[in-house]
């Protein structure tokens, strides 16, 4: 999810490119080869596997389409692409907006602002893993800090399993995921306004304008693209969600955050059903090359992808 | 592979019995060149280790012409990949370290294990053990044959009390049902958290809730509906699942029961701040290691249910044993040294050891830790033996089940909808 | 950043804008401040008063945590799976990058776009697959599972941040050692890399952090608790210790550090490298 680049690499760049031959191909060989053994290949073998029953030990059974039957009848799966949907859409509150709310806050050259970005910005470089844990204990439910600081302030009530519960357990991963990532768009949002010149603020205020419409009629449209790309990641990276997942509630309560990176795993490793895993994966490739492709005929149309 | 669900259980069940050596001791050569039996397992060190090996020396002092190799694998790394290479490759060891229940009976499908009714049935080898070792259930057999020789059992789920807060309370362990409920009221009526489980991962109310359900409905339908024959909607699961209700109702679990791990909830029962918790034997080890000192604890099996049910005295366990591959190049040898292993003498040595042994008398005659002892007991005076479904039928309708538990327990379903729930969820999986 | 420090006055609303920053980051930080005092904490006090601060600095605990969590070995295999997994993906990335944006080939265009499947695939969607190639392969619960995964997970990425550097260079020096006789490989390694080499730190940085953090491949394919990374070490000694708050607390915060001050010693590449990653 950090830094997944979108800026799509123009082949017309290479206008006056020397001509090469082979020795183009022998620069592009080892990088091609590691590329195809590890990504492309798995990729492709998925394909024949996702139509076998296959416990990763016996010979793999040729089964036609009965696994994406089973995926497609599946509830549980079914719910997961709505729980990574909700959960893409906290993503983009808890840290495109947040992120963008922060990048306009933190945007000054006074002395210690450097340092309060820097300091948002740290969560983003913890790994995942070390963030799930450390949530976890602070939002247990005898333990953790949140419901100790409710019973502090007298709010004894208010304290809650809150990973326990399916009407909380989602919007706690959510606000964790806020927690590592709004850094990251903000810093992105943040390079993105120090382009906008300040004369276009100033020429604002001088007519009497305030911050908040100068954000929403100069911030906001100069910064489109950018939006645009922020949303895009949020997007990707929702799908390829699993770490906090995994570490903070394992699809659990009641698989109200199952996720599909999570099913996936538990179908595959922890039921033997390797075949019935790759063909959920078969699906979820298929998913995020769809979104990704809607996503590139628009932005094509809105100038954000040269391609 | 993930360190959740089976694997986790699996490693914890095994810690009883496992634990850093290399290959076993060697042999003075005899005068032909003698036969190599290999025995590959998990046990990498600690006191069974020892016995294994005294055992191991005593074998081969006494047949010269058999000379025993160990091949150890790592916990996690043997039931991932360090089994099933070995199995697969051309020369298979002799013997291997393998669960009952499923993975036995792939084994004996995929002609990895070999029939051992000749060699069992041979001088009342098989009366040896306590018979419920062989029954349908345990998963020792598969088409009605053994495929495995028993060597320890391990109880899934007992109900480990807190022996301070019961005095306080002035209550004593159960003798059936109702009793178990009223004093669940009276706990939870003087504030305390009267069971605490830790459910994220299912198995560990799943496993109990099991266990309850093979009390109330008739094995066969049981049976039955675990492989996918029969719904699970019926009257019998309804009322084993109603129990599960009759303890939440009556404030019996912990408020985040559905999102609180495993080995969290075990520190929260260490940690006094629970009365009960029902997990299995491993709970022992765990205590030694990180509770305090002046922690007091006891168990109980889970109490009398319904008199007139066959199984109404039972543990719920698994059995490990070991396989021989009919492949290798000694299997007669391999069954010649598990005999001597599972002779009377040797099994008592390794009851010492912290194993519990399936072979009659074994415990009784071990000089054992009074923890130990009492879950021997336990043992002995139970009636027959359930195995957890997650290591008995196909794992993702045990799953399921434990999902529907675990609705119950947190109130997110009553016991109707909840196998409703159920059946529906089954529908889709693969018989 | 910070260079051109205003030194005017601050007026109120400028108070108010650092206020509010400052608050907010406060609290954000706040869990990650808890974590590394609580690491001092007895288990019991951290049971009694979450909050307080520990009546007794016990430095024991990270040295047990360091010990039982066998964190010394975690690292390591961190460090060589980082390593060898970044200098992989940026050295032939590198070289990849200089093909697709400098040389015309056949293929060149369908290359290009076969990597920009990459930049959008979510791991967990080969995940499985990858998982039984290893196996049969034999490298599974071996370093290099990781190392070669975690080398062609990020080349797609590293190629094409690389060839955006590429494309903003001038080609004069290039061309001019073309016309003095050099051959193609000279040129990149005697002109081109040192040229790209600030965009080269940059992404090493990056994939840096991305390997170093990752966890679904490292749970999957090492189960061998000596080869396990930091992250799926950290996941699974938790697991285990669970009921040690303290011992959890004290290797989070050692696992937690070094990552920190690298960051904050590279923070302006990191930060540079983002920017690139997205806003180019």
């Amino acid at each position: 999810m950090t830094g997944g680049a979108v800026k799509i690499s123009s082949s017309t760049g290479a206008t006056g490119a020397i001509r090469a031959g082979a020795t183009g191909l022998i620069f592009v060989a080892p990088a091609l080869v590691l590329y195809a053994a590890f990504v492309l290949w798995p990729l492709a073998s998925s394909v024949y596997y996702s139509m076998t029953d296959w416990d990763g030990i016996s010979q793999a059974r040729w089964i036609g389409f009965a696994n994406f039957e089973r995926a497609f009848a599946d509830k549980i799966h079914l719910a997961s692409y709505l729980h990574v949907t909700l959960y893409i859409l906290g993503t983009l509150v808890f840290e495109v907006s947040f992120g963008l709310f922060m990048a306009v806050l933190l945007n000054s050259d006074r002395p210690g602002f450097a340092l309060l970005r820097a300091l948002f910005f740290s969560p983003v470089v913890l790994s995942m893993s070390a963030a799930g844990v450390l949530w976890t204990f602070v939002f247990d439910y005898r333990t953790g800090i949140i419901n100790a600081s409710l019973k502090a302030i007298g709010l004894t009530d208010w304290a809650q399993p809150w990973l326990s519960q399916p009407t909380t357990a989602l919007l706690c991963v959510m606000l964790v995921s806020g927690w590592k990532f709004a850094g990251l768009y903000m810093i992105l949002f943040f390079a993105a306004l120090r382009r906008i010149p300040r004369h276009l603020y100033e020429a604002a205020r001088l007519e009497g304008a305030g911050p908040v419409w100068s954000f929403c009629n100069i911030t906001l449209p100069l910064l489109k693209q950018n939006i645009l790309v922020a949303v895009l990641l949020a997007v990707t990276g929702g799908f390829a969600g699993f770490d906090l997942f995994f570490t903070m509630t394992n699809g659990q309560p009641y698989n109200s955050t199952e996720v599909p990176a999570t099913w996936i795993m538990k179908q595959a490793f922890d039921n033997d059903q390797l075949g019935y895993g790759i063909a959920l994966t078969v699906i979820l490739t298929g998913v995020v090359c769809l979104i990704s492709l809607i996503y590139l005929r628009y932005a094509e149309r809105s100038h954000v992808v040269e391609y | 592979m993930l360190p959740r669900t089976p694997a986790l259980t699996r490693r914890a069940f095994s810690l009883l019995a496992l634990g850093a050596a290399a290959w076993g001791s060697a042999s003075l050569p005899a005068l032909a060149a003698p036969a190599e039996v290999r025995i590959t397992h998990s046990m990498t060190g600690g006191a069974q280790k020892e016995a294994f090996d005294a055992i191991v020396a005593a074998f081969e002092a006494a047949h010269p012409d058999i000379k025993i190799k160990q091949i150890v694998y790592d916990d996690d790394l043997y039931s991932d990949t360090g089994l099933i290479t070995q199995l697969k490759s051309s020369s298979p060891p002799e013997i291997y370290f393998q669960w009952a229940g499923a993975p036995t009976q792939r084994d004996a499908r995929e002609g990895f294990a070999m029939d051992l009714s000749e060699a069992l049935g041979a001088e009342g080898w098989k009366d040896s053990f306590i018979a419920p070792a062989f029954s349908q259930q345990m998963g020792v057999l598969n088409d009605g044959k053994p495929y495995l020789v028993p060597i320890t059992l391990d109880v899934t789920n007992v109900i480990w009390y807190n022996k301070q807060i019961f005095k306080e309370a002035g209550i004593a362990p159960p003798a059936n049902w109702a009793e178990l409920i009223d004093l669940t009221k009276k706990l939870a009526g003087k504030g305390e958290t009267p069971f605490v489980i830790g459910n994220q991962e299912l198995w560990p109310l799943g496993n109990w809730a099991s266990h309850i359900a093979s009390r109330v409905v008739p094995p066969a339908d049981y049976e039955a509906a675990f492989r996918l024959e029969k719904p699970f909607n019926t009257p019998d699961f309804e009322k084993a699942l109603n129990l599960v209700d009759e303890i939440r109702q009556a404030g019996g679990f912990n408020k985040d029961i559905a999102g609180l791990g495993a080995d969290p909830a075990m520190s929260t029962f260490f940690q006094g701040a629970a009365a009960m918790h029902p997990i299995g034997s491993w709970l022992v080890s765990s205590a030694t290691e990180l509770a305090e000192k002046d922690f007091d604890y006891d168990e109980f099996n889970t109490p009398l249910i319904d008199p007139a049910h066959p199984l109404k005295d039972s543990v719920i366990g698994t059995l490990t044993g070991f396989a021989v591959s009919p492949k290798s190049q000694n299997p007669q040898q391999a069954i010649t040294f598990l005999r001597f292993f599972t002779s009377p003498e040797n099994q008592v040595k390794w009851a010492e050891a912290g194993s519990f042994s399936p072979v009659k008398g074994a415990m009784e005659k071990a000089k054992l830790d009074p923890k130990t002892k009492a879950m021997a007991d336990l043992l002995n005076s139970a009636g027959s033996l359930v195995p957890p479904p997650d290591t008995t039928y196909p794992v993702e309708v045990a799953e399921a089940y434990y999902q529907a538990a675990a609705y119950v327990a947190g109130g997110e379903k009553s016991p109707k909808d909840a196998l409703v729930w159920l059946d529906d969820r089954v529908k889709t999986m693969r018989k | 950043m910070s260079s051109n420090t205003d030194a005017r006055p601050r007026t109120p609303g400028e108070w108010l804008q650092f206020g509010a920053g400052s608050v907010i980051v406060t609290v954000m930080c706040f869990p990650a401040i808890w974590m590394v005092y609580s690491a001092f904490k007895s288990n019991r006090e951290i049971f009694r008063s979450p909050f307080g601060l520990p009546a007794e600095w016990r430095f024991e605990n990270f040295t047990k945590a360091w010990i039982e969590g066998g964190l010394g070995a975690l690292f390591l295999n961190t460090i060589i799976v980082t390593g060898l997994g970044v200098a992989m993906s940026v050295f032939f990335a590198s070289m990849a990058a200089y093909a697709f944006t400098r040389l015309d080939f056949p293929g060149r265009r369908a290359l290009a776009r076969l990597f920009l499947v990459g930049l959008l695939l979510p791991p967990p969607a080969v995940a499985i697959a990858l998982f039984t190639q290893l196996s049969a392969l034999g490298l599974i619960n071996t370093l290099w599972a990781l190392i070669l995964t975690n080398g062609a997970w990020t080349i797609a990425l590293t190629t094409y941040l690389l060839g955006g550097y590429f494309r903003s260079l001038k080609r004069e020096m290039e061309e001019a050692a073309l016309l003095e006789g050099a051959n193609r490989f000279q040129i990149f390694w005697h002109v081109v890399m040192p040229l790209v080499k600030p965009a080269m730190i940059t992404v090493a940085i990056l994939n840096a952090i991305n390997i170093w953090n990752e966890l679904l491949f490292a749970l999957l394919f090492i189960s061998d608790d000596a080869k396990r990374t930091l992250p799926a070490g950290i996941v699974r000694f938790s697991g285990y210790h669970s009921t040690d708050y303290s011992l959890i607390f004290a290797a989070l915060t050692i696992t937690t550090i070094p990552i920190m001050i690298f960051y904050f010693i590279c923070q302006r590449h990191v930060m540079r490298g983002l920017t690139a990653a997205v806003a180019e």
